[in-house]
């Protein structure tokens, strides 16, 4: 059973006479059938409230809205690390793209000069038949380069294309942010509304335990591993 | 080979700026520049000419839609091809770029092959 079916089932089964509902051929108009609406929502929040409470579902209420901050911390660290990590791929990427550009010159000017050498030796005067295969198949080789680097680069950008995971991702933790704030709002509104003010708990934020997603404006963890440092060194260590 | 037309890519996420330039790249065309939003992108289209927009619509202070009608609206920037690069794929907002101006759609995540493929299309129709 769900939890409003539960409310339901907790709530008064005598209404009042301000929330009985109207009949179904009542019409209301004007500013004073407007305020009566008001008037029987507040009531029905009221009451909705007086369930919530009596089931104990007020204090989970109020947990989920604790949690919600720090839920949404968490997303957007898992937002920043990852994307963190694609630009890690990203720059790596670069480096290897470089190094195969190197490695495709090098091997081109080297081709150059074992096929002048090859020429020179094709007529079997200045090479032995052994050494004449060996230049020949290093010019091979290295013609072989060039398909080889092809390859690797094509490998590379495939690598590359993976990281727009960050962007995909990024969006979707985006709007499940904007999601839980709207929730958050809510359920804080919907605490403050029915609760009495002598009776309304302090609604302080939790921390969960795993790494700290935003280390700011909290004074019990550190931000980098300098914090770290500059700690111990303040401990004598 | 393409050097001469410029791009500027619009994304608010840098990883897929970075992707954008290197395929674009990678297909010849290595003359880049790069935009967070949709507001600086504007701001540099007024003072640097460019031949081709690349854009996401999902970002802040300007999304791409906005940008877009910016530059139809615009005597200067209006026949610069702007082409949609995005995760959005309702049918919605495909017909509403379309409708906007947007020179041609790609929904991420998507190949180097579809970049190449529409971008030598809109070039293609515009020479």
């Amino acid at each position: 059973m769900g939890h409003i079916d539960a409310a339901a089932q907790a709530a008064p089964t005598q209404p009042d006479a301000a929330t009985a509902a109207p009949p179904a051929s009542a019409t209301l108009t004007g500013p004073e059938s407007e305020e009566t609406i008001h008037q029987r929502i507040g009531q029905l929040t009221r009451t909705l409230h007086d369930a919530l409470r009596e089931l104990g579902y007020d204090r989970e209420l109020m947990d989920a809205r604790d949690n919600l901050p720090d839920a949404r911390d968490r997303l957007a660290y898992i937002a920043r690390v990852t994307g963190e990590a694609a630009e890690k791929v990203l720059n790596a990427v670069d480096r290897a793209r470089s190094v195969q550009q190197e490695l495709t010159e090098q091997v081109g000017d080297l081709r150059q000069r074992w096929q002048a050498v090859a020429a020179f030796a094709a007529g079997g005067k200045a090479c032995t038949p052994a050494g004449k295969q060996l230049i020949d198949e290093t010019c091979d080789f290295f013609g072989s380069i060039g398909g080889q680097t092809d390859r690797t680069n094509a490998i590379l950008t495939d690598i590359m294309m993976a990281q727009d995971f960050h962007d995909l991702t990024g969006q979707v933790i985006r709007r499940v942010v904007v999601l839980a704030q709207g929730l958050e709002e809510q359920l804080l509104k919907l605490l403050i509304e029915t609760t009495p003010p002598a009776q309304r708990p302090r609604l302080e934020a939790k921390h969960l335990e795993g790494p700290v997603v935003s280390p700011v404006a909290r004074n019990d963890v550190v931000a980098d591993q300098q914090g770290v440092d500059d700690l111990l060194a303040s401990l004598g260590f | 080979m393409n050097g001469d037309i410029r791009f500027l890519i619009v994304d608010d996420f840098s990883t897929m700026r970075r992707i954008l330039r290197n395929l674009l790249k990678e297909i010849g065309f290595g003359n880049a520049e790069e935009a967070e939003d949709g507001a600086v992108a504007l701001s540099m289209l007024k003072t640097t000419k460019f031949d081709f927009v690349v854009s996401d619509i999902n970002m802040p202070n300007m999304n791409g839609f906005e940008l877009l009608k910016n530059v139809r609206s615009d005597e200067a920037l209006k026949s610069i091809p702007f082409l949609m690069v995005t995760a959005e794929a309702k049918k919605d907002d495909i017909v509403q770029a379309a409708q906007a101006g947007a020179s041609g759609y790609i929904v991420k995540p998507f190949t180097k092959a579809t970049l190449e493929e529409k971008v030598q299309k809109i070039l293609t129709k515009q020479n």
